[in-house]
C-alpha cells in the first residue's frame, strides 16, 4: 500500500501549501505583513500545477481500480470525479482572483475569499478521500491489485520527479516556498524570484 | 536484514514509585528510520533520555554492539550516538557557527580534526545555517532552530540520531521541510531513532515503528503495517489529526 503513502504524503504537501496562504492572508488583512505577490503565485501554480499533473492523475489510477472491485464506493467516486474535473475551473477562479489583486491592491478582499472558499473546497475534498475513499481502497483491493498500483505509482514518482530538468521539480519548489515565507511559517520572509 | 545499531531490551524507567516505561524494547537497524509515537505522556521522552543516559534505568542498551549496562551520556557521544532533544537547548547569545563547533567538540577532543568538512556537510544539508552562520541562535525562527540543533547533533558525525519531537511548535511547512530532510539524513546513511507524537508524519517517512502508550509498547511493526492498522488509523491518524493539521491557522 505504498500508493497510499504516496497520496497522503501528496496531500499533506497541499494542505502545507493551504495553510500557509490561510495565514499569510490573515496577516496581509491585519496589516502585519506585505503581501509578496510572487509568493502567493507560487503557492497558487503549486496548488494547480502539482494537484493536476502529479496527484490527481494517481488517484483516478487508484480509484479505477476500486471501481473494478466494488460497487460499494460508487457513490463516494462519482463525488470525487466531479470534483477532480471541476478543479481546473477551481482554480482558475483563484488564479483570476490573485490577478485581479496583483492588477489592483484594493482587490484583496476578493482574493482572500476566493483562497478561503478554495481552501475550505480542497480541505473536504482531501477529508472524502481519506475518510470515505481509502478505507473502501484497503477492503476491497487485492495484494496483487497493491503490487500493481505501488509499481505504477514508484514508476511515476521516478519519471516525473522534475530531476531530469523535463519535469517541473515540485520537491525544488516546495522547499523553495518553504524558503520564502515568513516566519513561523517558514524561513523567511525573502522575496521569492522566479 | 541490516544489522542493529541500537537494540534495547526490557528498559525500564522509575520516578519514585511510579514507573514512567516499563520493559520496553526496541531496536533500530542500521541506515532505518525507526519512529517511536504515542500520546503525550506515554515515555517517549523518557524511553530517549534513558538510552542515551540522561536518566538512570533498568534492563540493557546495546549500542553498535557492544552492551552497556548503565549507559553514561559521555560515553554514549563518544561512541557515536547523539541526542536533539525537545527543546532544541541552543546557546541563544553565540552564533550559529559556534553552537556548530559545540557539537563537535566531543569529537574533536577524542583528537579528530575533521570538523569543518563535517561543517561543510550540514551546510550543504541546511544551506539557511550557512548564511545566517554569523548570527545569534536567539535570532532564529522556531524552524531554523529545528535546523540547528539538527545540524548541531550531525556534527558529532552520529551513527545513530535520536530526534525528540522534531516537528514540535512548527507550522505544517516547516514540518514537511523536516521530515524531508529526515529521510535525507537516511540516504546519507545516518541512522535515526524518532520520537513523535505527529503520527501521520512520522509513519509516513518510518520504515519501522512502535506505538508506546502509557510507558509500554503497544504495537510494533513496519511503518506501512502501522499506517493501514485499524486501531492506529483510529487512535492516531484519524480524523482529529487531519483537521488540525488542515485547520490550524
Amino acid at each position: 500500500m505504498e500508493a497510499l503513502r504516496i497520496i497522503s504524503d501528496e496531500h499533506q504537501s497541499l494542505a502545507g501549501i493551504l495553510h500557509a496562504v490561510r495565514f499569510m492572508l490573515k496577516e496581509v488583512a491585519a496589516g502585519r505583513l506585505e503581501p509578496d505577490l510572487k509568493l502567493f503565485k507560487a503557492m497558487v501554480h503549486y496548488l494547480e500545477a502539482y494537484a493536476e499533473l502529479r496527484h490527481h492523475p494517481k488517484e483516478d489510477v487508484l480509484f479505477k481500480y476500486l471501481e473494478q472491485r466494488t460497487a460499494e464506493g460508487k457513490e463516494v467516486l462519482e463525488k470525487l470525479a466531479v470534483q477532480h474535473r471541476e478543479a481546473p475551473q477551481r482554480i482558475a477562479a483563484l488564479e483570476q482572483a490573485l490577478a485581479a489583486f496583483t492588477a489592483d491592491p484594493s482587490a484583496f478582499a476578493g482574493f482572500a475569499l476566493a483562497f478561503e472558499r478554495y481552501a475550505d473546497f480542497y480541505r473536504n475534498h482531501i477529508l472524502i478521500e481519506e475518510d470515505i475513499a481509502f478505507p473502501l481502497l484497503r477492503q476491497h483491493l487485492s495484494d496483487a491489485d497493491w503490487e500493481t498500483v505501488d509499481r505504477e505509482f514508484r514508476a511515476e514518482m521516478q519519471a516525473n520527479s522534475g530531476k531530469d530538468g523535463k519535469h517541473e521539480d515540485f520537491s525544488a519548489l516546495f522547499s523553495k516556498l518553504v524558503e520564502c515565507a515568513p516566519a513561523p511559517l517558514g524561513f523567511g520572509p525573502r522575496p521569492f524570484n522566479d | 536484514m541490516s544489522k542493529n545499531v541500537l537494540e534495547v531490551k526490557d528498559l525500564s524507567v522509575a520516578y519514585g514509585k511510579v514507573e514512567a516505561v516499563s520493559k520496553v524494547s526496541i531496536a533500530v537497524g542500521e541506515g532505518r528510520i525507526v519512529t517511536v509515537i504515542g500520546p503525550n505522556g506515554a515515555g517517549k521522552t523518557t524511553t530517549l533520555s534513558a538510552i542515551m543516559g540522561l536518566l538512570p534505568s533498568s534492563g540493557q542498551v546495546e549500542f553498535d554492539g557492544s552492551i552497556e549496562q548503565v549507559p553514561e551520556v559521555e560515553r554514549m557521544v563518544v561512541r557515536g550516538m547523539s541526542l536533539v532533544p525537545e527543546k532544541r537547548e541552543l546557546f541563544g547569545t553565540m552564533t550559529i557557527e559556534d553552537n556548530l563547533l559545540l557539537g563537535a567538540f566531543q569529537r574533536n577532543r577524542e583528537g579528530h580534526r575533521d570538523h569543518l568538512e563535517t561543517m561543510e556537510d550540514v551546510y550543504t544539508i541546511f544551506p539557511r545555517l550557512r548564511e545566517r552562520r554569523l548570527q545569534a541562535a536567539g535570532t532564529m525562527s522556531g524552524g531554523e532552530r529545528q535546523m540547528l540543533a539538527v545540524g548541531r547533533a550531525l556534527m558529532a558525525k552520529p551513527k545513530l540520531l535520536m530526534l525528540d519531537e522534531p516537528s514540535l511548535g512548527l507550522a505544517p511547512l516547516i514540518v514537511r521541510e523536516i521530515f524531508r530532510i529526515i529521510t535525507e539524513l537516511r540516504r546519507r546513511g545516518v541512522s535515526i531513532l524518532l520520537v513523535e507524537q505527529n503520527a501521520r508524519a512520522a509513519l509516513q517517512v518510518a520504515d519501522y515503528a512502535y506505538v508506546l502508550e502509557n510507558g509500554s509498547v503497544k504495537m510494533e511493526g513496519e511503518a506501512e503495517q502501522l499506517r493501514n492498522d485499524p486501531r492506529v488509523i483510529e487512535s492516531y491518524l484519524g480524523l482529529a489529526s487531519k483537521h488540525q493539521e488542515m485547520l490550524s491557522t
